[in-house]
């Protein structure tokens, strides 16, 4: 997972994400949507066809007073959170 | 914010399960789904040395069958990459079955002892050496843990009345797993139509909100435990890499 | 070089005097044999 960070200002980010989907960015997307502060988050996952960009970018708005950098740091934590939970809850059933 | 979760088994088996999840969101339900196909690594034969191949199959389809027998892969025993050498000497007249091959690893061995590799005709041979690696199903289909992973919302029955008398019952089909009345019952026990289960009655049918009933069936590689669990993590793993990488 | 004859099934190795003719019943058409050599083989 490589970041590289495309605009960051005090309530925009634009940061890629080298390395992953789907299968993560969907996730983290919805995690993000989910927290405090956070007034759009979307990511894009540009086909090949539009001039080589592969990696997903993900872009964050937040609200005046949450720097969005803080928002998605809250969300990979809910992300963590979540996983964690579904492993105990599975391991207790099985 | 997470919701509490729980999980309940329907229908548990070592290579087939299905199981309830509450509190799940739908984005995180398709991301396990997902990582359950693509991100969990399992080991595959992915190089052959050829010793003697006088069958009448050329090396490269003989390979290519090869690699596609699932091996067994003992969970946190194999980092992605490694490699483990398998054996297979065979002489006709039989066939050469994945259970001839010979592991150099007591953990892996093939999952299925009787997927048929080639017939072999009196004086044929097939001799082979081969490295298994770990590697995903990202990589190649043959690296698959999960084979049939789905999921579907949970689904709620309500009777809210009765038919009127003498109304004609339409079929009413569901599928997966309802709830009601309490319980969980899997919608084969009642034909998967609920007039057979209602009759007469009047019934609304409702998705349950971030509650998933998840199929998973694997190729014999690993048990759905291992799968499920490692296809959790790895998104775990991620957002751990994530939170990490923007601390800085 | 080894190949094998096709009518008489013996094992023949070529010289640059004889051409290509099997030396025990004069048959012009040799099959080449498989190498020996351990061929390793990508699975893709």
């Amino acid at each position: 997972m490589d970041l590289r960070v495309i605009t960051n200002e005090r309530t925009e980010l634009e940061i890629e994400i080298a390395g992953e989907d789907h299968t993560f960015m969907n996730v983290l997307k919805s995690a993000l949507l989910e927290t405090d502060g956070v007034v759009a988050a979307t990511y894009d996952m540009n086909p090949e066809q539009s001039g080589g960009q592969t990696e997903p970018i993900l872009s964050i708005k937040t609200e005046e007073g949450t720097a969005p950098l803080d928002a998605l740091e809250v969300a990979a934590d809910e992300v963590q959170e979540q996983s964690d939970a579904f492993h105990s809850a599975f391991e207790a059933a099985a | 914010m997470s919701e509490q979760y729980e999980v309940e088994f329907i229908e548990r088996g070592d290579r087939e399960a299905t199981f309830l999840v509450r509190g799940v969101t739908p984005a995180f339900a398709n991301g396990v789904r997902r990582a359950m196909l693509a991100d969990v690594p399992t080991l595959s034969i992915d190089e052959v040395r050829v010793v003697e191949n006088s069958s009448v199959m050329f090396d490269e389809q003989i390979g290519l069958r090869l690699g596609l027998v699932p091996l067994t892969t003992p969970r946190d025993e194999f980092s992605e990459g490694e490699t483990v050498t398998l054996a297979l000497d065979v002489e006709g007249p039989g066939t050469a079955y994945s259970g001839d091959l010979v592991s150099s690893d007591d953990l892996v061995s093939p999952a299925e002892e009787n997927v048929p590799i080639i017939d072999l005709k009196e004086g044929q041979r097939l001799e082979i050496e081969a490295d298994a690696v770990m590697d995903t199903g990202k990589e190649h289909a043959k690296h698959q843990g999960g084979v049939a992973v789905g999921y579907r919302h949970l689904q709620r029955i309500e009777v809210v009345g009765d038919n009127e008398a003498f109304e004609q019952d339409d079929p009413r089909i569901v599928r997966g797993v309802i709830e009601a009345e309490g319980e969980l019952v899997p919608a084969e026990s009642f034909g998967n139509d609920l007039t057979n289960r209602y009759e007469g009655k009047e019934v609304e049918v409702h998705d349950v909100p971030n509650a998933f009933v998840f199929d998973v069936e694997t190729d014999g590689s690993m048990s759905v435990d291992d799968l499920v669990l490692a296809a959790v993590d790895s998104i775990g793993d991620r957002a751990d890499e994530l939170a990490a990488a923007v601390q800085l | 070089m080894t190949y094998k004859c096709s009518r008489c099934k013996r094992d023949v190795s070529l010289d640059e005097y004889g051409g290509v003719r099997c030396p025990y019943c004069g048959h012009r058409v040799l099959l080449k044999e498989r190498s020996r050599d351990i061929k390793t083989v990508p699975v893709e």
